[in-house]
Formats: C-alpha cells, structure tokens, sequence
C-alpha cells in the first residue's frame, strides 16, 4: 500500500492536467485510445474514473482491508476521506462518477441512494464522520481527488505497454475510494444544499455586507473629519514687529514660516518664505552670522530673500500668500504659494511692501 | 577644541584594551610563522611590534594627556587644511588605482599584515583626537569602522586569489578553484556551517545591541531637521550624490540604473572566462567597472558621508569640530547662466510677459539649448563614437543591443563622476536647469 500512496513525477502530472476537468481533454490521448468502450460520450476528465470503477468492482464490492483503510486514511486530505465509502457500489457508483464529471450537482442526487443502503462498513463510517467534520472544502478539494486518483490508472495506460493489463493488474483497492468518494460526497452535498445551502448564502451576505461597511470605514479613515493641522491663516503681528534686515524665525516650529523683511530686487518687502527646501525638503536653518539659510541635508544654501545660490537647490523657496488684515496685523495664508521661478513673486499677494 | 582633560580618561581604558589587542594579534602571528619555520626573521618583527604594542597600550592606560600616544597637533591640523571632498575623492581613487596596479606587490601576506597594523595603529592614535573619536565611537558608526576593515580584508583575499590564479594561468595550468576542487555536501556540512554561524552572529549581535544601544532621539517633527541630517549609513552613497543633482536623478533615475544594471551583468558579459575562480587578468574590463562603480562611486561616498560631512553638509576634515557655523563658499551657477550671462554677456532669454504656453517652452528651450545639445551629444553620439574606437571589439561582440544598454548604463554611471569634477572645477550647478518643470539635469 506504501508504494500506492507515493505518486511518481508523471503521475502528478497527469493528476495536474486532469485535474481541471474538460480542459484537459487533448492531455492524455491514449486513455482515450484504450479505453472508449468505457465512456465514449463523457469528457475525458471522467475516463479513467470509470477505469478504476471496474475494478473496483472486481475486486469484489466487499469491505477493504485494514490495510486499505489505513491507506485510504493517510492518503487523503479533506476530500479522500469520503472516498472510502461503499466499495460494493460498483456498478451505481459507475454512472455516478460519469455524471459527476459533467455536473457535480447532478452528481450529488445520484449516488446519494446508492451510498445510503450500503454504507455500513468502517470506512464508510470513517468517512461520513471526516465529511462531517469538514463539510464546506470538500466540493472543490473533490475534485482534485478523482484525478489524484485517476492516474494511478490512467499511467500505466499511458505508458502504452500493456494497457488493459494494468488496469487489470493494479489492485482496485487505492481506486475504490476515489469512485466512492464521488458518490459520497455527492450524498454530503445533497444534505448541504437542504440544510445548509441557505445558511451559506445568509453568512456569505453577512460577509459582503460586513466587508462593505468595513470598506467605507476604512475609507471614513483615511479622509478624517478633522483637521490636525493650524489654520491655514493666522496673524503675526504689525509691521512694525519686523524691522528691516529682520528674518523672524519664532514661526518656524509652529507655522513653518520665516517672516522676512528684506529687499527684494530693490524694493522693501515683508515676505513669509516657506520652511521646505526646494531641493529634497528639508527645513534650512536660518544662520544668522552668515545671513543665509543652509539646508543640513544636502547644504543647499539661500539668500534672505529666498534665492538659492549654493547647493544643489534647483530653485528659490516658496513664498506664502501675505496681507494686512482688516485690523491692521500682518495674516499669512499657507494655503497659497508663491514660486519665483514661475514668475509668481511679483504677484502683490506675496509680499507686503514697507 | 581639543580639551585633553576629562576626555583621555574617558577613552584611556579602550585605547588600552585596544593595544593590547593589537600586542596580542602581532603574538599570535609571530607564534604561527614561528612554528611554520618558514619566516623566522618575520617572527622576530611581530615580536618586537607586539611588544611596542603593548607598552604603548600601558602608556594609553595611563590617561594623562603627556602618556597617551596620539598624532601632535601639527600633524593634525595639516590633515584638516589638506582634506576637502576634491582631495578626499582623487585620493582614494589614486590610492584604489595603486593597490591595483601594484597587486602583485600588496597580496603578500606580510605586507598585507604589515598595513593592517599601521591602519590600526593611526587609528589608535587618532584615537587620542577627542573630534574623531566622538565621531568614529558614536554608536551609529562604530560598525562602518568594522566594515571598513572587513571590506578590506574581503577585497584583499579575493585579490590575492586573482593574483595566484592569474600566474597559473599564464603558466598554462589550470586556476586554485580547479586543483582544490573539494566537494562539500550541503546536509550536513553546509548546513551545520550555516547554523553555526547564525549562532554565533546571533550572540554577537545579542553583546553588540547590548553594549552599543542605539541613541534615543526626540521625536520627528516636519518643521525640525537635525543638523547634520544623515541617511542609514548604507544610504549615505546616494546623500552624497544626491549633493551633486536634482532628486529626481540621484535618488530615483541613478539607484534604479544600479540596480537594473546589477540585473543586466550576467547578459551583457561576453567573456566566457573566470567563471567560477577568481581573475583579474582575464577580465580586466569587468573587474575594473565593477570595482570603480562599488569603491569608487558607492564605498567611498560611504565613508566619507560617514565619517567627513557635518552640520549643514559641510566637509569636516577627521580631527576638526563639527561646528555648524562652519562657513564653505559653494556658490554655484547653472550652465545656461554661464553660457549665455557669462559667455555672450547677454541676458538669459525671457519670454515677453504673459506669452502663451508654447512661446515659454520655446523661449525655455533656447536658454537650455547648450546644456540639452551637451546631454544629448553624450548620450546620442558618445556610443556609436565609442563603438567605432575603443569599444570597437567590443561591438563586434555584444552585437548593436547589448552594446548600446552597455554603453548607456556606463555613460549614466559616468554622469556622477563627471558631474562631481564639473563641481569642483567650474562649481557649474546644473547643465539643465528648468526648474519650471522641476526638471534639473
């Protein structure tokens, strides 16, 4: 039995391309070959399940060995347990194995009877109890199970030495689950769609409905209905707060702002210069000795006015809007800039002259 | 800035411990020749150098500024006025292009030992330097010192390899790696290998995280960058090229070229020798582009990021205090400023105020018009150029494909190098500066 449950390189193959049912069709030509008497009509993919159906059968519809139990239990996954099911089904399981390539769900009816007067022995008993400890992978994970199954038989075909020998020579025994398993699956399934097919759809809503709300959530999230920053606007004081040659750096920790009074192409003007190098955006610390902002990252430097002039900066620092309010204070609005090299400075909204 | 006071007391033990160290690696050395029987006469030198050592270590232990061996002062000062990023990158490209030429000379074991112990030594006594030492032990940079030895000794071995397999080869026999052809089995060999070292890394890293914490540091804060800011120190390559360009190029064209043009080695080579032993004889080309690209344009950078820029970016020689009012002239100019303010003495080209869309980009175009024909020239004409002079057989090889991703990735790593001496010669900024579009070249 050991040698049985180890599947060779070629058979792993022939399960992997069998195993998606009617696209395998052109994959194993020989078995369509040997073997037409059995399903002419059927896809390819149900062929050798028939195969192995027969001798099944001949191996005697009787109870497996323990040996074949013991197989049948360290072979399979969720879906080969059922498999062990109702050997001396044989001739029902047949059609069933046919109809269940076409359609799993027409599939599941049939064998249902077959499998309710017959299921009696350990295996059986095994598998009902494995199907119902995990009733939801098994319709898919049966599938690959058939094909697992199938090559045992379907290889030695393939190998074209002898093939109605192996299929009669191979014990019908590793076979026998996976025929059955189709059958009781099918029984299984039946009993789903009555007593839980609802359920599902209720929980797979619940889902949906649950993974909607959490989207929206998610995205409630990510756009805050608050806002962490300062207001955009803010004052600093009257002119007279800012002497000439005075760049004012109290604003910086708060605002990001540097309030400058300086010359700009000869003329006076009250500026507020943004705290973002132009470079990679890092904050320049204002060096008052050398009368010149120097980045600490790369040591791209500007004049007072904001002009870059050494360093990698490709160009000046930006300028907030700035104005005198209504009350006479300078207000800066960060929520609009000015760029020197787009020509925006000479707009009257980015300075206030003196 | 030198206060020699609390400070040799502070570092007196380490450097104690740190000679002795040295002593007892000269010792073991001088055992092992010793008990070769090969090199008596070298014994003897590891000896009297262990020795030396270890007085030197009871002097270090002594922490008073009169016993503790460091570089006088004068040796010191003459080390900062001399270093600058320009001095700094000929130099170790000259000293790189030495230890290559002159491999032959610097693979023997005793001369490779003898500079280990003058590199260890110079460091021990710069040791005494409070400015290098509070750079060299901050918790951050002690393992790029370690690395730094370790790259040596790696590039060395792998040299010394080459080497014996060059003269082989000459000699028509056949490379080390083919005579010791010795087959190792991955289970259990290789395996209990591994896991040995991952224990034995493991516990390393275990002491090392315990005796070197890393610094604790204020929280981030967008408005507040510290002086000098410095990328994880495998970065520091790309901060420093990132001195020379537009971010656009040094941190997102050029890494992503150094990573497609790792990814595109093993197709664009040619050479069908030195698979699998070491060479350099045979794959000169190969050897040489590599090693420039890693020691020269990655390594290099590295150390000097490290170990010479301080606040505000500055060049720092290795004894000097790092000041942030340290004041370097950098001032630079654009090429289209040059060429057309200082060249034809006119002023850049401007558009009319309120030109539309396309007269801007017309009048933009004139004023880069130098610097796009010089890029375009380098990039367009340069291959075929090549192709048909020094790379003329290497054409012939690689086929038009192959050659042209060749040539390009070469000329893009070259743009670095180029742009650094354009730098420090014309201090030009950009060659392409339309800052209207963010597009600097």
């Amino acid at each position: 039995m050991a040698e049985k449950k180890k599947m060779s390189v070629a058979e792993i193959l022939a399960a992997a391309r069998a195993a998606d049912g009617k696209g395998a069709a052109a994959s194993p030509p020989e078995p369509k070959a040997t073997e037409t008497e059995e399903s002419p009509a059927a896809p390819p993919a149900s062929k050798p399940k028939p195969a192995a159906a027969k001798p099944a059968a001949a191996a005697g519809g009787a109870r497996p060995s323990v040996s074949d139990i013991l197989a049948m239990a360290r072979a399979n996954k969720a879906a080969g347990a059922e498999t062990a099911a109702k050997p001396a089904a044989a001739k029902p399981a047949a059609p069933a194995a046919k109809a269940a390539a076409a359609k799993p769900a027409a599939k599941a009816t049939e064998a249902g009877a077959a499998k309710t007067g017959v299921q009696r022995d350990t295996a059986s008993i095994l598998a009902a109890a494995r199907a119902g400890a995990k009733p939801g992978p098994v319709s898919k994970a049966d599938a690959p199970a058939r094909p697992a199954a199938k090559p045992r038989e379907a290889k030695p075909v393939a190998e074209k030495a002898a093939p109605p020998r192996t299929v009669a020579t191979v014990p019908p025994k590793p076979v026998k689950p996976a025929k059955a398993a189709a059958g009781a699956a099918e029984d299984r399934r039946t009993f789903l769609q009555i007593a839980l097919g609802s359920a599902m759809a209720v929980g797979f809503s619940a889902l949906a409905v649950t993974g909607g709300l959490f989207s929206l959530g998610l995205a409630r999230f990510l756009f805050p209905n608050v806002l962490a920053e300062p207001p955009s606007k803010f004052k600093v004081g009257s002119r007279d707060g800012f002497p000439s040659g005075k760049v004012e750096t109290k604003y910086v920790a708060q605002y990001g702002v540097w309030v400058v009074n300086g010359d700009f192409q000869g003329q006076q003007q009250i500026y507020a210069l943004k705290t973002v190098c132009t470079h990679l955006g890092c904050t320049p610390s204002w060096l008052e000795a050398e009368q010149k902002f120097k980045c600490p990252c790369h040591g791209s430097g500007f004049y007072k006015d904001g002009v870059n002039f050494e360093g990698p900066a490709p160009r000046p620092l930006e300028r907030y809007a700035i104005r005198i309010a209504d009350d006479g204070q300078l207000e800066i609005d960060k929520s609009k800039t000015f760029q020197e090299e787009l020509g925006q400075w000479a707009d009257p909204d980015s300075y206030v002259t003196v | 800035m030198h206060s020699n006071g609390f400070f040799l007391t502070d570092v007196a033990g380490f450097l104690g411990g740190y000679y002795a160290a040295i002593a007892a690696m000269n010792g073991v050395a001088a055992y092992i020749l010793w008990r070769k029987k090969g090199q008596p006469g070298w014994a003897i030198v590891w000896t009297a150098v262990s020795v030396v050592m270890m007085v030197l270590a009871s002097l270090a232990l002594s922490g008073s500024a009169a016993w503790v061996p460091s570089l006088p002062a004068s040796a010191r000062g003459l080390v900062n006025s001399l270093s600058g990023p320009v001095l700094y990158t000929l130099g170790t490209v000259g000293l790189l292009t030495a230890l290559f030429v002159f491999r032959r000379f610097f693979v023997q074991p005793m001369v490779a030992w003898t500079i280990l112990n003058v590199m260890l030594v110079l460091m021990g006594l710069s040791m005494a330097d409070e400015n290098f030492a509070s750079i060299v032990m901050k918790p951050d940079n002690v393992p790029i010192v370690g690395l730094v030895f370790l790259l040596a000794f790696f590039t060395w071995l792998a040299t010394k390899q080459a080497v014996v397999n060059d003269d082989r080869i000459a000699r028509g026999l056949p490379p080390m790696e083919k005579e010791n052809d010795e087959k190792v089995l991955v289970w259990p060999d290789l395996v209990y290998t591994e896991l040995i070292c991952m224990v034995a890394v493991a516990a390393f890293l275990l002491i090392w995280a315990i005796c070197l914490p890393a610094p604790l540091e204020e929280p981030a804060s967008s408005v507040k960058t510290p002086n000098p800011s410095k990328a994880p120190w495998y970065f520091l390559g790309l901060q420093e090229m990132l001195v020379y360009f537009d971010p656009w190029y040094a941190g997102v064209v050029l890494p992503s070229l150094v990573i497609f043009g790792l990814m595109a080695m093993p197709y664009l080579d040619f050479n069908k020798k030195g698979n699998g032993y070491y060479s350099i004889a045979e794959r000169k080309f190969s050897y040489l582009t590599f090693q420039f690209g890693f020691f020269v344009l990655w390594i290099t950078l590295i150390i000097l990021g490290t170990f010479l820029r301080g606040p505000n970016w500055n060049f720092f020689g290795p004894f000097e205090f790092w000041t942030p009012y340290k004041v370097e002239v950098l001032n630079n100019v654009d090429l289209p400023q040059m060429f057309w303010v200082g060249l034809l003495d006119k002023p850049l080209p401007r558009p009319p105020a309120g030109a539309g869309g396309l007269v801007q980009a017309g009048y933009i175009l004139l004023r880069e018009a130098p610097g796009l024909l010089l890029v375009g020239a380098y990039l367009v004409l340069l291959p075929p150029l090549l192709a048909v002079t020094i790379f003329r057989g290497f054409f012939a090889k690689m086929g038009f494909i192959r050659y042209m991703i060749m040539a390009n990735l070469m000329l893009l790593m070259l743009t670095l190098p180029i742009k650094m001496i354009l730098r420090w010669t014309f201090n030009l900024k950009y060659i392409i500066s339309i800052p209207e579009i963010s597009l600097n070249f």
